[in-house]
């Protein structure tokens, strides 16, 4: 396979605080490929959100640390950037859109000046043609009256289309990898239909790679060509989307494919899954999801379980899973 | 905008009037009148000088007729005469607002950039030692009373060295009553007032700056990968001063009634000192004419506070 555009590896990112040590990221390898849509699914908790902060850098100071590891963009390791060096790449090479387009979009600034500021800071251009740049890239997400759009506030505007502008802004610059943190939970679902095919439309259009962040497997199955699960602040499965609907090998993830509603399916119950994502702060010894886990055996209580390769291509953390998947 | 500020101006008025009626009523309603403070209680007739000195002034009439004919008169530009300043009231009022606004312009000036800057250090690296540091002197000050500050002041930089001047609201001299003078007089009594009542914004800058940078969209300025400088001034600073720009009005406004115990300390002739001695004369005319004033400043100040809010803030509309 070819090199990838962003590789992390055996990123920590811990929430350090007198007597506790939060392990919210602990120790993850997620490789993305130009041009791939990569969905990172998960439950709240999982360490989904803080994977994407730490890659822009961005993981709340000051009880927030990237502890260790590696997360290389064409071939550039940002933890070994500076401060100063990595506003560069923030916006410019990795750009980031998040859950909820009414708070994320400062209110006392036009939609104008928040778009040209983004190019006013990565692009050597007048603040003339920034605008006409703001306004440009406005139409191209579909936002209509973009001439008028650009002296208006967040507040005129609805839901779905200040997700647009949002998405306007972040690729406004053509960034590398567009990071999106569950960018059409808050939208309706028509909405949501829309936003995706934009973000698609984006990937054909710029070759931006995308990671999308999202614990709605439907969303997954929409746009996904690889899928990262996580669970308490690891990777355990990574697999291509076709496969993991098939084939899906880790017990979590069986677990949450089972709970999708089905609209022809008998039972009227809908499975959920016991329990809760273990307390970040003390991990169990064993592997993490047995206290959930349908299948445990004694033995996954007590041995932590590493992440390996059952098939090609398929990666896996449970020792319960045989060579070649079952 | 402009018919919600006319529409607020005339709605100012009933107001107003409400105001002085009750002002009115609570001076007569007080024992004693301004006849009463005038005159020598041991001279021969003081019962028939009492009554004819309150024919002349109109003080034997009804209630209601005396604040009518107070009324028609102020609205044809006529405040009356000061019963124990023997002047027009409005002669004594220019300077009297004149001086206090100076002063009020001066403190508030002072108090900004006093306390905008401690506030936003302070929100720059929140609870750093820094921080902690300036916060306890902050309070401090806040705790001590401005008259204490006046009198300190006033004996370092008016009497050990001889500076400023610890009296008056103007000089004598060439430059008498010029602006320059005015300001040199009241930089005394301004200092005071800053030295306390800048905390209450060193205060609110800081709340409202770690307020605002936890927001959303302060990440977002972050993600498009502005500098930190740049974070805090465009969108951090500008959000966080809609609460302080609405705080501002109201001083405004309560400013302009004078500071009473400082303008009494360094007998600085301003509104305060004008309303306090009229009170204890019980000089009518006068007592309603700064009450109304003070009343205007505060309305007109809260007027301000609300179109500056419109200002900073977008989603704030009047109509």
């Amino acid at each position: 396979m070819a090199e990838p555009l962003l590789a992390i590896r055996d990123l920590r990112t811990y929430f350090i605080s007198k007597n506790t040590e939060v392990r919210a990221v602990d120790g993850i390898d997620i490789d993305v490929q130009k041009g791939q849509i990569l969905c990172v699914v998960g439950e709240s908790g999982s360490g989904k959100s803080m994977t994407s902060l730490s890659i822009m850098r961005l993981v709340p100071k000051p009880r927030g640390k990237i502890v260790s590891g590696e997360i290389v963009l064409d071939g550039q390791d940002l933890l070994k950037l500076t401060e100063q060096q990595m506003t560069g790449v923030r916006g410019n090479d990795i750009s980031m859109i998040f859950q909820e387009p009414m708070t994320a979009l400062n209110p006392v600034l036009s939609i104008g000046d928040q778009i040209t500021e983004v190019i006013l800071r990565h692009r050597k251009i007048t603040k003339k043609e920034a605008l006409h740049r703001a306004v440009e890239m406005l139409k191209f997400v579909g936002v209509p009256r973009a001439e008028q759009i650009v002296r208006e506030y967040p507040h005129q505007l609805s839901g779905g289309l200040r997700q647009r502008v949002m998405i306007a802004m972040a690729m406004v610059c053509e960034p590398k990898l567009l990071l999106a943190d569950e960018p059409t939970t808050a939208l309706d679902v028509t909405i949501q239909a829309q936003v995706l095919e934009l973000m698609r439309k984006m990937r054909d259009e710029f070759g931006t790679s995308i990671i999308l962040i999202t614990h709605d497997l439907g969303v997954v199955a929409e746009m996904a060509d690889h899928v990262v699960v996580m669970y308490a602040g690891q990777v355990v499965e990574s697999v291509n989307a076709d496969e993991l609907f098939e084939q899906p090998l880790h017990p979590y993830t069986k677990a949450l494919l089972q709970s999708i509603p089905s609209i022809d399916a008998d039972h009227e119950v809908l499975y959920s899954i016991p329990g809760t994502v273990p307390d970040a702060a003390s991990f169990p010894a064993g592997c993490r999801f047995a206290e959930r886990c349908p299948l445990a055996q004694p033995s996954c209580f007590e041995k932590a379980q590493a992440l390996r390769e059952v098939r090609p291509g398929h990666l896996v953390r449970c020792d319960l899973v045989e060579e070649g998947g079952v | 905008m402009l018919t919600y500020i006319i529409r607020r101006l005339l709605g100012m008025i009933p107001m107003l009037i409400a105001i002085s009626i009750f002002t009115f009523l609570m001076m007569h309603l007080a024992p004693g009148n301004a006849i009463d403070a005038m005159i020598n209680p041991r001279i021969k007739d003081l019962a028939q000088v009492q009554k004819t000195l309150e024919a002349q002034n109109g003080l034997n009439l009804p209630l209601p007729v005396q604040y009518l004919h107070w009324l028609w008169n102020v609205l044809h530009g006529n405040f009356g005469f000061s019963f124990s300043q023997h002047q027009p009231v409005s002669s004594l009022l220019g300077p009297a607002i004149e001086n206090t606004l100076i002063l009020a312009i001066l403190a508030e000036i002072l108090i900004l950039i006093i306390g905008i800057p401690i506030g936003i250090m302070q929100a720059r690296r929140p609870y750093s030692r820094l921080d902690y540091s300036t916060s306890i002197v902050s309070f401090v000050f806040f705790s001590v009373p401005y008259f204490i500050f006046a009198i300190f002041l006033m004996y370092v930089f008016a009497i050990h060295w001889p500076i400023f001047p610890a009296q008056n609201a103007v000089g004598t001299g060439p430059n008498s009553g010029s602006l320059i003078d005015h300001i040199y007089h009241a930089l005394l009594p301004a200092i005071s007032i800053a030295l306390t009542s800048n905390t209450v914004y060193s205060r609110y800058t800081r709340g409202s700056m770690l307020d605002v940078s936890r927001q959303d969209y302060v990440r977002t300025a972050r993600a498009k990968g502005l500098q930190e400088g740049q974070v805090f001034r465009k969108h951090v600073f500008r959000n966080a001063m809609v609460p302080i720009v609405t705080q501002f009005g109201f001083d405004i406004g309560g400013l302009i009634g004078g500071a009473v115990i400082l303008e009494g300390l360094f007998t600085y002739q301003g509104m305060g000192l004008l309303t306090i001695n009229a009170v204890s004369q019980r000089d009518y005319p006068v007592i309603m004419a700064t009450t109304l004033l003070i009343a205007i400043g505060v309305l007109i100040g809260n007027l301000v506070a609300d179109i500056m809010y419109a200002i900073v803030d977008p989603r704030v509309q009047y109509n």
